[in-house]
């Protein structure tokens, strides 16, 4: 009974929101819609924002997640090599950007933004939602490297690769499914984040996030939704496929 | 400072820079109407009894959150450990919240706890209720009680996992022994599970509080109005059209700054004595 | 026979894929030491933990202090089981950890406080009482493992493998508790251990465990001159093995000559199983052999000899000088001697 439970609590938001994105004529006090209707959908699909959207939250979320992987695996190494009350001295570090409200980062960085002349870009956003994210990828990988047993580089070095060639051939093939993770927490980060788009993109950059927001906002139910199902079902399928769950609780449990 | 010390440095870097500028433009020293160093602006705002009703509000409605989702997240690993095909399917379900966006969860929040919102509509029908007037309110209240839901549904995944592993590595050997030693259930959940638990939930419950009590979406979709949740509240004043007063979430800024660094700091202090319990 | 203790009639445990512990039974006096032998993957662990009651498995009887335990959960049957690493409670002090199994049974106060002080004292722990567990030394965390399972004097006492891969002067530090803890307390143990030479050092009697079932439970002299089948002499890896003839009057031929038979056996071939007690050098022996080479150990140098193909470590015994190559003469202890059918 209690796995029922579960079950449905888990399930909920998934059901709701597709059955609230095709009803119809879903007054109070009905319990089911009476009527249904891809109207949403098809706006979805044909119209602008909605897409235009989408695209520039893919875009941003796809960088966000270089983002993680690259400044991340380097700055999570060298954390593990440290030990005892400096390494979690560091990880301190790496974490504040992550426990950090976003909308505090906005506040605090915005005017550096402007003066760089970012405000309202697209690149800007992407450094925005970076910040966060780059203390994600830190923490994991930190949790990687913490377990991950150096001798095997070593053994290369002592067969004769240089350091070089150790990381390129041995050390980085060892990571894909870790740069995977890695690459779709920093998605994630992106793809969910509204206070630092809202702040730095200004009125130009608008992102599935902030659409689905003002939709709400609004009482638009039904585009919501909509919006809503398209902003959760890639959430779901891309860590799904890379069972982000095990790698966010490796984030925390360094 | 070896490499990782400075990496980490680079990492925090941005904060830094935040705070800096948070700092500059809460005492004047920079920001529109900068005239010089001055502590009027932060004693003015700490001193506004709606800023500490927000900021009190926030942390209590984030540490009720994260309480709810802890005791959950315990009854879920202690219920469901021996079985492991249970255990299984209920980790796989307990983690499905996992990547849902807060922004979505509190939609969804909306969309049921809501007054004319799905649950509203089931009482509704079962006859307890005569209108959308009559739905106790869940959302925008005072209570904060849609948003305490939607914040605990949203982190129990994350304290269910942490606490399901805490068991799986920690607790079952312990627990064989405490039965060798002759404690029945009880005293086995209370001298030695709980007490491993919880130690081993303590870091992940900081970090949940923090995460909780920062949220921005949630809190503008579901908190109240009066008094408002910290993150809106901030972002009320940033985009205040009184241009006087923008200054403002400046301070609150670092306020909110100071709470997630106090968080930081307790949760790795905590990870640190967890550490040392294992060795 | 034994109205305290432990006794256990006909266990049966399945364990992995493999078929499982069938009709196990045997019994221990309180005060008295058992070892349980065997290969490892033999299920003796199952085995302690069945009679624990933390694992699959059930008997037509436990008994323990002559009360049937067998349905009684774990909690409750008075045998406590010791893993091979030290489990000790990581939140709680030294003394909170060996005070925990008098708290569990409701004892309060100074009986605690003197029980537990009691057993410190016993096991060299004074003054750690206040300590953590992660400070302690490795001899420090085994003691107060042991310190902490004998506090509220418990019937049974099941060690599995106590001293497996600790360094010899930890494991000499460790025995001494386990004797400590034995005469003072008096349970009856059970240790599970796959080193043959410290079954037969530290108790009273050994249990080998093969394919699942006791092969045979057997004082050590008993043991190791008197296996009871060709598995267990197998088991034992007794250094000597000879082949020969069975001969339907109930002997044994070979090139140690002919030996009578402890008991009949079925004519044909055979094997004979012997330790380097079975055959010495002798100046009056029957048999000739030549020497092949001399084997060094601190505790007992032996001698390699050969009868033509066979090859018999012996003894070396003050025989003088002995090189490869000097012929010598033997003679055969029959007593220690064990032979069976060739397989």
């Amino acid at each position: 009974m209690a796995l029922g439970l579960l079950a449905v609590s888990a399930a909920a938001p998934f059901v709701l929101l597709a059955l609230w994105s095709v009803g119809r004529d879903w007054f109070y006090p009905a319990v089911f819609p009476p009527k249904f209707t891809a109207e949403s959908w098809r706006d979805l699909l044909s119209g602008e924002r909605l897409l235009g959207a989408t695209a520039t939250s893919l875009v941003l979320g796809a960088g966000t997640g270089a983002f993680a992987c690259i400044a991340g695996l380097p700055v999570g190494r060298s954390l593990a090599r440290l030990t005892g009350w400096r390494r979690h001295a560091g990880a301190a570090l790496a974490f504040l950007p992550v426990a950090a409200p976003p909308i505090a980062l906005a506040t605090g960085l915005q005017f550096s933004f402007l003066r760089l002349g970012l405000g309202g870009t697209l690149v800007g956003v992407l450094l925005a939602h970076a910040v966060p994210a780059i203390g994600y990828g830190s923490l994991y990988f930190l949790g990687v490297f913490a377990v991950f047993d150096s001798r095997i580089e070593e053994e290369s070095r002592s067969l004769g690769a240089t350091s070089r060639q150790t990381f390129f051939h041995v050390v980085l093939p060892l990571l894909r499914r870790p740069l995977a993770d890695a690459f779709a927490l920093g998605f994630l980060v992106s793809w969910s984040q509204v206070p630092l788009t809202l702040l730095v993109g200004g009125g130009p950059v608008r992102t599935l996030p902030i659409e689905v927001f003002s939709l709400v906002q609004s009482g638009q139910d039904r585009l919501a939704a909509t919006g809503a199902l398209l902003l959760l079902v890639p959430a779901i399928a891309a860590l799904a496929a890379t069972r982000l769950a095990a790698s966010r609780t490796e984030v925390m449990a360094v | 400072m070896r490499g990782g010390g400075w990496a980490a440095a680079l990492v925090a870097t941005p904060v830094a820079v935040g705070v800096t500028y948070s700092l500059a433009a809460a005492t004047g020293l920079a920001g529109y109407g900068a005239g010089g160093f001055t502590l009027d602006r932060v004693e003015r705002v700490l001193g506004e009894a709606a800023v500490w009703e927000s900021f009190l509000w926030t942390v209590r409605t984030a540490a009720l959150a994260t309480l709810i989702a802890g005791a959950a997240a315990v009854a879920a690993a202690v219920g469901f450990r021996g079985s492991s095909a249970l255990d299984r399917t209920a980790r796989a379900l307990a983690v499905l919240p996992l990547p849902v966006p807060h922004l979505i969860a509190a939609t969804t929040a909306v969309l049921v706890l809501g007054q004319s919102g799905l649950l509203s509509r089931i009482a509704a029908s079962a006859g307890w209720l005569a209108g959308p007037a009559d739905m106790p309110a869940l959302v925008y209240d005072r209570g904060g009680i849609g948003l305490i839901l939607m914040l605990g549904w949203k982190e129990f995944p994350f304290l269910a996992l942490v606490a399901f592993s805490v068991l799986a590595t920690r607790g079952a050997a312990l627990e064989d022994t405490a039965r060798s030693l002759g404690a029945g259930p009880w005293q086995r959940f209370r001298r030695i599970t709980w007490p491993v638990l919880w130690r081993g939930l303590a870091p992940a419950a900081v970090a949940v509080f923090a995460f909780a009590a920062g949220s921005y979406e949630a809190a503008a979709l579901l908190a109240p109005s009066d008094p408002q949740a910290l993150p809106v509240l901030t972002l009320e004043r940033y985009t205040d059209p009184d241009l006087a007063r923008r200054g403002d979430a400046f301070v609150l800024t670092l306020l909110a700054l100071a709470l997630a660094a106090g968080a930081v700091l307790l949760h790795e202090w905590l990870r640190h004595r967890v550490e040392r319990l294992d060795r | 026979m034994t109205e305290s203790g432990l006794k256990v009639l006909r266990l049966r445990a399945p364990f992995g894929t493999a078929p499982g512990l069938e009709n196990i039974s045997f019994e221990v006096a309180p005060g008295e030491r058992l070892a349980l032998v065997g290969a490892s993957g033999a299920g003796k662990t199952t085995l302690l933990r069945a009679v624990a009651g933390l694992g699959p498995g059930a008997a037509e009887r436990i008994e323990v202090a002559g009360r049937e335990v067998g349905t009684l959960p774990a909690e409750r049957r008075g045998v406590v089981y010791l893993q091979q690493t030290p489990l000790l409670f990581p939140h709680l002090t030294v003394g909170e950890n060996v005070a925990f199994p008098l708290r569990v049974r409701g004892v309060r106060g100074s009986r605690v406080d003197a029980a537990v002080g009691e057993v410190m004292e016993a096991l060299r722990l004074g003054g750690l009482a206040k300590r953590r567990p992660q400070s302690l030394s490795g001899g420090q965390r085994h003691r107060t493992a042991l310190a902490r399972a004998i506090v509220a004097r418990p019937p049974v006492l099941l060690l599995d493998e106590p001293f497996a891969s600790l360094d010899p002067v930890l494991r000499h530090e460790v025995r001494e508790a386990v004797r400590v803890v034995q005469e003072a307390y008096r349970p009856a143990l059970v240790l599970v251990t796959h080193d043959l030479d410290e079954a037969g050092a530290l108790a009273a009697r050994i249990g080998v465990l093969l394919d699942g079932r006791l092969a045979q439970v057997a004082p050590p002299s008993h043991l190791f001159t008197r296996p009871a089948s060709l598995a267990v002499a197998r088991f034992l890896r007794l250094p000597n093995s000879v082949p020969g003839t069975i001969r339907p009057d109930g002997s044994f031929d070979s090139v140690l000559g002919v030996l009578p038979l402890r008991a009949p056996a079925a004519p044909g071939p055979g094997v004979a199983f012997f330790s380097v007690d079975g055959v010495r050098i002798a100046p009056d022996g029957a048999i000739a052999a030549r020497v092949v080479e001399l084997r060094y150990r601190v505790q007992q140098t032996t001698v390699v000899v050969a009868l033509g193909d066979v090859r018999l470590e012996v003894p070396l015994d003050g025989q003088g000088e002995l090189s490869p190559g000097i012929e010598v003469r033997l003679a055969v202890h029959a007593g220690a001697i064990s032979v069976f059918p060739a397989p």
